[in-house]
């Protein structure tokens, strides 16, 4: 079965609450569909330049609704996305670049397939995407490293290597990848099927992506499957 | 329980596929769900104008996306939707005409939503899948004689598209998705509880049927099969 499995690709950024739905998501199924699941994290702000797009949160009724959706979704997926109180500057003044180099180097010096990676995006989410708490800041970078299981000498480890210029180079090459895919936003989700890439964008094609790559959707929680599905 | 029928409002317009999938799988849903269905042709240029967003058509890559992604979905949806050969030509020419004829037909029609549910799949059917002209007088004829109109009905609606009643009427429903927070199309508007719950876009079934109190049982809900 294993000699089977898909590849799936989850290109992501932590400024983006939908990215951290599908991410949730992806790793509840990585032991319930037969498949690899790969963690690319990328810029976001490089995908929506490259591909001429805008953040939806730009059109004022766009995140209007975006609140609304993401309350309605945190709660249905169980993931405790939560607004910060002033999501422009989180979003869009300070950023996630220093945030996915951290992530790209935890990336390079994960020895154990994607778990460390895993913890410590998580810890980032939950920090910008809960807490309302800094994402830009080595302090802050430290914090999640440490929460994630990470060693204090770990961490200075990769607060020495995130600022390297092959970890740079490396963010930008999976962003690159990501724009190949035709995104224009994330997540991204790439499921490589019979040689072939079927890439889906957002947190709310899993139905569709099961059906696609043979496998069948359980809803948000596939351990506590309902009488509905 | 009719009288405890959650009203469904699905604001479209013919130019966009998403909405076509999204008529589809409500109007398959009416007799499953404990749902009104309301249909409210709206004018979808005029919601992207108001809202300060800009078409999706616009953004390469979302274009390319789009491709791909409703091939997909056409094919799971079991909706015949194709895109048009030169669709930065049917795009530009727009969706005005037929939207003020839809906006009629909802004028004149007297059981509920039946003929407007119709003439609009035709009108769909034009132009997202067999790369019809869905802006003369000819054109909105053909899709109402296919819909079942008589050719007297057909010629007192494309008279009447033309007034300025329907003009006014198809203005105020796109100000109605405007101030539900339309960005875009389809906008599903759930009414629970006295509370409006919008829903953008033909991906929301899920979680919609938990808002409402119903189950998502995929896009054929009457062909349930063993892997539901």
């Amino acid at each position: 079965m294993s000699s089977s499995r898909k590849v799936v690709e989850l290109f992501y950024d932590v400024v983006s609450p939908y990215s951290w739905l599908g991410f949730e998501v992806l790793c509840r199924y990585r032991n319930v569909w037969n498949i690899e699941l790969r963690l690319r994290p990328s810029l976001l702000g490089g995908v929506m330049k490259e591909s001429g797009n805008r953040p939806p949160a730009m059109v004022p009724n766009k995140a209007v609704y975006m609140q609304s959706d993401l309350n309605r979704l945190a709660k249905y997926f169980s993931v405790p996305v939560c607004f910060p109180e002033n999501p422009f500057e989180v979003m869009f003044e300070k950023g996630s670049l220093n945030a996915m180099r951290f992530l790209t180097a935890v990336s390079e010096k994960e020895t154990s397939g994607d778990v460390m990676l895993e913890r410590v995006s998580r810890e980032i989410w939950k920090r910008i995407w809960s807490n309302d708490q800094d994402i830009t800041l080595p302090e802050s970078l430290s914090e999640a490293g440490l929460k994630a299981g990470l060693s204090a000498t770990e961490v200075e480890e990769l607060l020495q290597l995130y600022k390297s210029q092959p970890v740079k180079d490396r963010l930008k090459h999976t962003t690159e990848e990501a724009v190949k895919h035709m995104a224009f936003g994330f997540p991204l989700t790439v499921c490589h099927v019979d040689g072939k890439a079927e890439a889906f964008f957002g947190s709310d094609r899993f139905e569709l992506l099961a059906h696609c790559i043979g496998e069948k959707w359980l809803g948000p929680q596939p351990d506590k499957p309902t009488a509905k599905m | 329980m009719s009288s405890s029928r959650k009203v469904v409002e699905l604001f479209y317009d013919v130019v966009s596929p998403y909405s076509w999938l999204g008529f589809e799988i409500l109007c398959r849903y009416k007799t499953v769900w404990n749902i009104e269905l309301q249909l409210r042709p709206a004018f979808l240029g005029g919601v992207i104008k108001e809202s300060g967003n800009s078409s999706a058509a616009l953004v390469p890559n979302k274009l390319l996306y789009a491709r791909s992604d409703l091939k997909r979905l056409s094919q799971y949806f079991s909706v015949l939707l194709c895109f048009p050969e030169n669709f930065h030509n049917a795009y530009a020419k727009g969706s005005l005409s037929a939207m003020r004829f839809l906006t009629a037909v909802s004028e004149k029609q007297n059981s509920g939503d039946v003929m407007i549910e119709r003439v609009s799949r035709e009108i769909w059917k034009r132009m997202w899948s067999a790369d019809q002209d869905i802006t003369l007088p000819a054109s909105f004829s053909e899709a109402g004689l296919k819909a079942g109109l008589s050719a007297t009905e057909v010629e007192e609606l494309l008279q009447l598209s033309k007034c300025q009643l329907v003009k006014d009427r198809l203005k105020l429903t796109t100000e109605e998705a405007v101030k539900h927070m339309a960005f875009g199309f389809p906008l599903i508007v759930c009414h629970v509880d006295g509370k409006a719950e919008t829903f953008f876009g033909s991906d929301r079934f899920e979680v919609m049927a938990h808002c409402i109190g119903e189950k998502w049982l995929g896009p054929q809900p009457d062909e349930q099969t063993a892997k539901i």
